[in-house]
């Protein structure tokens, strides 16, 4: 059918008169509808998706971008499917709400069911090998649950032969999301390991290991937790700081390891240094001073982005972002949201980069 | 007519503030875009869509000739919105900041013959960068008219009441081959296959509107095949005679200046946007006029701020307008008919030889050298 009308009709003009009959039908766009809501914990909401076809699935533990309209913009952000492949090819996401949060505020306040979001086919790498054995070791804190809570789902389903350890850090109990899954599968599953932490409250669970207030990972707690870390293949997500610090004593430790971490890279005002800005179109990576227009400290290396007019007018230079945060120097204004439209002759990088270029 | 009563040459210290007050409405108004400029271009989008399918549909029992009228003017308007007040205005990145990839200012193409990329160039680089300077803005009578009379004269321009007329009823075929400069070609200055290399992308565009149009269309009609040809034929002839009459308003009136390439050396913020104002003229009518233009009718707001909304430029104008006052600067508007009727006399006037006036001063100072700064 889509071969027969491509000579006839732009894939926006059919996505505007498809999206009539249904808002979920498009040419290629993976769109999604809400069709169920519900509270997770004290700040997150679980949003249960229902895709259309041109979503191409994922693997647990992977990641999809989502996309929704706020206030006229189309904002992205990415979101890790907390559970496993379904034969209706239903997806669930957590999200927690960030103070100040732009999409999640979004998704757990205002987005209702039946509304409509769009979907980036999955990435990521932290998956189950083809043939996972030995001892595994997942360590969660906040947010960060959402892709090891798929890979324990599907390391449950599928019962896998490997020993896992689940360290799930959360400020209160309150805080926890799946707590009553993950105790149950713990108590009828000798082979899985659950260590719920609490780094803001004096909880009274019984399997709640207190630790101090603002209390962090180190290295003998782990090793006291988890005996045999040397053997273990380890996954960190959370927040950029927490990621840091299991990488600083799990990641030389352990037998493998790797980690994806949830936060922005950071940002710099040091307008003298430089940053690390990725052409992911020609596939280079180049050190940028950051003070200076991104046009001119491109072609200093020998780029020759097209551009026209310098002063940020024409657009012809105007590239797209896929990550980092960006200043115009015009108006000084800072842009951190990835965007088609970039134009690199009145900005400047303020964090690493990666451009469309 | 004495130019320095309708415009006083600034010095440099006011130009300086002229921009810096044009730049603080500029941010003003950029800060209030947000969700009603997205729900606008949208609902935009939605009448460019039901106007066509209104029109293409009537076409189909174009045999009737009310069908036929109606349906030839409602895919006109489709076209017409599409080309300005969504095409032009969108592929200047208007909405850009939306992040949304069908109202990309990069990747739109539009419904006309000529390719949005060779627009972006000829229009969104070089005509709004060097409006109006001689020899770097191709728009100056579009390579096929004398409209200044800086422009040299030559005894072919004593037809060019005639050209004119057919430029204005081809003239979304004469936008598409703007870019190819076929007089560089006449000329010898560009080799056949280096012709033939930019012609391709122009040449798979015109074949693919041709095709839309006259082929497919009229061919889905099966017996009528015949009224949906001749109402698209016109729906395109009426597109392009609006869109001249607009486009052409806007820089060709009797007070429109030209502008020398010197002007350039290190031009200042302010120096530039006194430029754009010299060399605009606006239509003064209600909000349909500024729809169907797609609101080049602010021609002088578009050019100053060609990348914000043009809905926001009803908007600024007021403020606009009170500036140049203040600057003793003329604010050019004025009725289509008055604008228009300019117009006709430039084509007219300078068909026969005529002489410059010279440039009229836009500073007092000669421009600062800011690299010594
Ligand atoms: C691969 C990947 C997978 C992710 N999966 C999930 C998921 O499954 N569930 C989920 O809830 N989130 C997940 N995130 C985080 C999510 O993408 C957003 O960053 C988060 O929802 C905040 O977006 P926002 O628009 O609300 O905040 P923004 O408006 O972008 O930021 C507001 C403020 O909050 C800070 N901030 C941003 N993110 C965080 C954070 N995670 N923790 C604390 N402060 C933050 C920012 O620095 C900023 O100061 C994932 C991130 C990545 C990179």
């Amino acid at each position: 059918m889509s071969r027969l009308l491509k000579p006839l009709i732009a894939p926006d003009v059919f996505d505007f008169w498809a999206s009539r009959f249904n808002p979920t039908w498009s040419w290629e766009r993976p769109l999604a509808r809400v069709i169920e809501r519900r509270q997770e914990a004290r700040d997150s909401v679980t949003l249960v998706l229902q895709p259309n076809r041109h979503f191409t699935g994922f693997k647990p533990g992977q990641h999809i971008n989502v996309t929704a309209e706020i206030d006229g913009v189309r904002v992205t952000r990415s979101y890790s499917p907390t559970g496993i492949p379904r034969a209706d090819r239903r997806i669930a996401l957590t999200v927690k709400r960030i103070d100040g949060g732009r999409m999640s505020t979004q998704l757990c306040d205002h987005t209702q069911v039946g509304d409509v979001l769009e979907l980036s086919p999955a990435f990521g790498e932290m998956t189950w090998p083809q043939a996972a054995d030995g001892r595994w070791l997942l360590l969660a804190a906040g947010s960060g649950i959402t892709p090891l809570m798929s890979l324990t789902r599907a390391w449950a389903a599928a019962s896998m032969p490997t020993e896992l350890t689940l360290i799930y850090w959360a400020r209160t109990a309150a805080d926890l999301c799946f707590a009553d899954e993950l105790r149950a599968l713990a108590a009828r599953e000798p082979r899985f390991h659950l260590q719920l932490v609490l780094t803001r409250e004096t909880a009274s669970l019984d399997d709640v290991a207190c630790t101090e207030h603002g209390a962090h990972l180190t290295t003998e707690w782990l090793q006291q937790q988890v005996p045999g870390l040397e053997q273990s293949r380890v996954y960190a997500c959370g927040p950029a700081s927490f990621v840091d610090d299991a990488r600083q004593i799990a990641g030389s430790r352990a037998e493998q390891f790797h980690a994806e971490a949830f936060t922005l890279p950071a940002v710099t005002d040091d307008i003298h240094g430089t940053v690390r800005v990725e052409l992911r179109a020609t596939g280079r990576t180049l050190e940028l001073p950051a003070g200076q227009p991104l046009l001119s400290a491109l072609e200093a290396q020998g780029i020759r982005p097209a551009h026209g007019c310098r002063m940020g007018i024409c657009n012809t230079c105007a590239c797209g972002k896929f990550a980092g945060t960006t200043q115009d120097l015009n108006t000084g204004e800072r842009h951190s949201e990835p965007t088609a439209a970039l134009r690199i002759c009145i900005s400047r990088a303020c964090s690493d980069l990666t451009l469309d270029l | 007519m004495t130019d320095t009563s309708i415009n006083r040459p600034l010095s440099a210290e006011e130009l300086d503030r002229f921009g810096a007050e044009l730049d603080a409405l500029r941010a003003r108004t950029v800060a209030k875009i947000g969700a009603e400029d997205a729900r606008y271009i949208r609902r935009i989008v939605k009448a460019v869509r039901y106007t066509e399918v209104a029109g293409r549909g009537l076409l189909f029992f174009g045999l009737f000739p009310p069908a036929w009228i109606l349906g030839t003017l409602l895919l006109g308007l489709s076209k017409i919105l599409e080309n300005m007040e969504l095409g032009h205005n969108v592929i200047h990145g208007q909405y850009d900041w939306m992040n949304d990839p069908t109202l990309n200012g990069k990747t739109y193409e539009w419904d006309i013959v000529g390719t949005a990329d060779n627009w972006r160039k000829t229009h969104n680089y070089k005509h709004h960068t060097y409006t109006n300077i001689r020899g770097l803005d191709d728009d100056i009578g579009y390579g096929v008219l004398r409209i200044f009379p800086e422009q040299k004269w030559k005894p072919i321009y004593l037809a060019q009441p005639l050209f004119a007329v057919i430029f204005a009823l081809l003239f979304e075929w004469g936008v598409a081959i703007q870019d190819l400069r076929l007089g560089r070609w006449m000329q010898g200055k560009m080799s056949g296959a280096q012709l033939r290399k930019e012609f391709a992308p122009v040449g798979r565009k015109m074949r693919r509107q041709i095709i839309k149009d006259y082929v497919v269309f009229p061919l889905l009609a099966g017996p009528f095949f015949l009224p949906v040809l001749t109402g698209n034929v016109v729906a395109n002839i009426l597109r392009s005679l609006w869109t001249y009459t607009v486009i052409f308003c806007g820089h060709f009136t009797a007070d429109v200046e030209t502008f020398p390439k010197s002007v350039l050396r290190n031009e200042s913020r302010g120096h530039w946007y006194l430029r754009q104002l010299r060399g605009s003229s606006n239509l003064s009518g209600g909000p349909l006029l500024h729809i169907m233009t797609g609101n080049l009718s602010h021609q002088i707001e578009h050019h100053m701020f060609p990348d914000i909304p043009a809905r926001r430029y009803a908007e600024v104008a007021p403020e606009i307008r009170e500036i140049c006052a203040r600057y003793g600067q003329r604010y050019n508007t004025g009725s289509l008919p008055k604008q228009f009727g300019q117009v006709i006399w430039r084509i007219l006037r300078h068909s026969l030889p005529s002489r410059p006036r010279g440039d009229r001063a836009l500073t007092l100072d000669p421009p600062r050298d800011v690299a010594a700064a």
